[in-house]
């Protein structure tokens, strides 16, 4: 019987019939996003449509941001900058797939991105000693096996994104050099020049760069349009009150420098946590957790349009018709326009980023 | 504008102090005198460079020591003249985890690049080789001490660029100061409350760096301990660098905390307590990081520094408006 069973399940497999598991099994989480308990530990959450949270999985030190694989119910979570672990999850069962550990002489930076196949995770990385960004090429399927490395086209690689419909990656270099020995402190502010780069199968293929006035203005996070549009928010790293947070990118193009008042320039206090492309990619969300802002800036005119204000708010994802907004605060928020749909808070504090799966 | 102010909530502690901290007892008290003495203290260095270049000159030596003091009590407000074209780091390379102050240093002496003879001129060179950390090279390194016409002509190129760095910011924040004193909706800064923001920044990344650098960096880990990134260890200055920031920083959070008697009590208990420990602790270059008991006095500095972090951002922040959030403190 026992027998019989297995040759039934061995023939199954053959055929490819066993249905793999998917992202339903997960209950079906929308977003993930690391956070802290109140105890002091650290974990990854699911958290689906209705703001509920599907899961919550320890990690052992703080997270940053997450990816979620493109097909399987499988999320990565980054450690903190300079952490050098990065955990696979499976997110049906909660159990610790796999740990990736940063080779000798590497840190992670917090983010990551799937090829669209999701046979390969690309992790941004510092070779500290040289004082270069990488990119770190990881087999999925081998268990995730570090196979390569690639030069990220500048300093301090930070979030990293894909295309839409390619495998062609898009690395916000943030410019700055920083070293484990010294902790966080910056070591090359006076001549920091932050980019945006496209790679492709290990080669650099575009590169652009900020006005040269603007060469303290540390490119950060990146959001993907569903047309390739690349939009990015800034940390300002000089004196004063930056000219711009914000930005948009598209391939062979020119950046184009979001605008806003002086005065909404300074409600964000020269810091933009997280960013993504909102209400149908006409809409780009930004948040502050120092400023306790966020910011609307339309894409057709390169404007800010408006504002929010929420204590420590840091994540940001669309929603159909709408944004949630994750806080320091545990506070859970969605929004359509200008109305709050809903909100909960939970008794964790989010993290830097909401990711959508 | 579709969307204004629809908060569910703003932060802004309420006050509750009776006096606010003053602005100008902070410029013309802490911030003025520090940047007068750092003009004038560079300028005795270059004079004292220019009488006698000889690297272990005790006139020289001691000179360079007490303009290193004051830019040490100086180097926590970095806002307006200190940023403009990278002063402070032109003052001040430091750390420097890829070596290359005495890179670019060996370079010039090496090629006795004519730049090094020129103090108008020499602000074009790499930054690394200019400031007090340059000079520390020049004057207490085996190596870059050796002297030589080309050597003592660098000496009194660089003390003169640290002279002229230095007036520049003096001079530039006699208007500056005006800047932090007349807030307004189209300046600077809006309110008194952005001001005092901006003070209480420069308390905390003062703080972050003597403890993440100043004792992070020879502390190293447990497994590995750096006792030769301890800060301008050949002149033996480590553990005073600590000190001095540690004194000119209870200087100014106890401007900040003025309105708070308790909180005011607080802080300076726990400075005391750090500069306390520091002073009974007798290791000069912290090269005590390498061995497990000494190594335990330095790292508790560490933590008595970071007890006052804690301090100033639970405590102190909130009455200056700003709430210690999770993100809003340690972001990425």
């Amino acid at each position: 019987m026992e027998a019989g069973r297995r040759q039934f399940i061995a023939g199954l497999l053959a055929t490819g019939l066993v249905p793999r598991p998917a992202w339903a099994d997960a209950g079906s989480p929308s977003f993930l996003s690391a956070a802290a308990l109140p105890d002091g530990t650290y974990v990854l959450c699911g958290i689906d449509a209705d703001l509920n949270i599907t899961f919550q999985l320890p990690l052992p030190a703080r997270g940053h941001a997450a990816a979620a694989h493109p097909l399987k119910p499988e999320a990565i979570a980054f450690a903190r900058r300079p952490g050098t672990f990065a955990i696979v999850i499976d997110c049906t069962t909660g159990v610790q797939k796999a740990i990736l550990n940063a080779p000798t002489g590497r840190h992670f930076y917090g983010h990551g991105a799937f090829s669209a196949d999701g046979t390969l995770l690309y992790t941004t990385e510092n070779d500290y000693e040289a004082g270069r960004g990488r990119i770190g090429v990881w087999d999925v399927a081998s268990g995730y096996v570090r196979i390569d490395e690639w030069d990220s086209g500048g300093i301090g690689p930070h979030d990293i994104k894909r295309l839409p419909d390619s495998d062609v990656l898009v690395v916000a270099n943030g410019g700055i050099d920083t070293h484990p020995d010294s902790g966080r402190t910056k070591l090359n502010i006076s001549t920091m020049k932050p980019n945006l780069s496209y790679v492709q199968n290990g080669t650099v293929i575009e590169t652009v760069e900020l006005p040269p006035e603007m060469h303290k203005n540390s490119i950060r996070h990146l959001a993907v349009s569903q047309d390739g549009h690349v939009a990015f928010g800034m940390q300002w790293q000089g004196d004063g009150v930056p000219l711009s947070l914000v930005g948009q990118h598209y391939r062979g193009g020119e950046i184009d420098l979001m605008q806003a008042t002086p005065d909404q320039m300074r409600d964000m206090q020269g810091y933009v946590g997280s960013i993504a492309y909102v209400e149908e990619d006409i809409t780009i969300a930004v948040t502050s957790p120092r400023g306790g802002a966020i910011q609307f800036y339309e894409t057709a005119s390169s404007q800010c349009i408006g504002s929010l204000f929420t204590v420590d708010v840091s994540g940001v994802a669309a929603i159909r018709n709408g944004f949630l907004l994750t806080s320091g605060t545990g506070e859970l928020a969605s929004w359509a326009k200008a109305d709050l749909v809903s909100s909960r808070k939970e008794v964790v504090q989010w993290d830097n980023h909401l990711v959508s799966v | 504008m579709r969307r204004i102010l629809l908060a569910a909530a703003v932060a802004c502690a309420p006050l509750t102090a009776t006096a606010n901290p003053s602005i100008s007892a902070i410029i013309d008290d802490h911030i003025l005198p520090r940047f007068e003495a750092l003009a004038s203290t560079s300028q005795a260095l270059s004079k004292a460079a220019m009488q006698n270049c000889d690297p272990t000159s005790d006139d020289l030596r001691t000179a360079y020591g007490v303009a290193f003091d004051v830019w040490v009590s100086t180097s926590h407000l970095r806002l307006g003249p200190t940023e403009v074209d990278d002063r402070a780091f032109a003052l001040a390379f430091w750390p420097d985890s890829r070596g290359a102050t005495p890179r670019a240093l060996a370079t010039l002496i090496s090629d006795e690049d004519p730049i090094g003879l020129d103090a108008a001129a020499y602000s074009e060179v790499s930054i690394a080789a200019r400031g007090f950390y340059a000079l520390e090279f020049l004057l207490y390194d085996e190596t870059l001490m050796q002297p030589s016409e080309y050597h003592c002509a660098l000496v009194q190129t660089v003390t003169t660029d640290i002279a002229a760095t230095s007036s520049a910011i003096h001079d530039d924040w006699h208007s500056h100061k005006d800047v932090l004193l007349s807030p307004g909706p189209d300046a600077t800064y809006r309110s008194e409350e952005e001001v005092l923001q901006e003070m209480l920044r420069a308390l905390t990344a003062g703080l972050q760096f003597t403890q993440d650098s100043r004792l992070g960096r020879p502390l190293g880990t447990f497994d590995r301990p750096q006792p030769a990134r301890a800060e301008a260890r050949r002149s033996g200055r480590s553990a005073k660098h600590v000190t001095l920031s540690l004194m000119s920083l209870q200087d100014l959070a106890s401007h900040l905390s003025v309105s708070d008697a308790n909180l005011s009590d607080t802080l300076n208990r726990q400075f005391e307590d750090a500069l306390g420990k520091l002073a009974t602790l007798n290791d000069p270059v912290f090269a005590g990081v390498a061995d497990p008991q000494s190594r335990l006095k330095i790292e508790v500095i560490g933590q008595s520094i970071g007890t006052i972090r804690t301090t100033v951002q639970t405590e102190l922040g909130p009455t200056l408006g700003v709430a210690a959030g999770f993100n809003s403190l340690d972001g990425d």
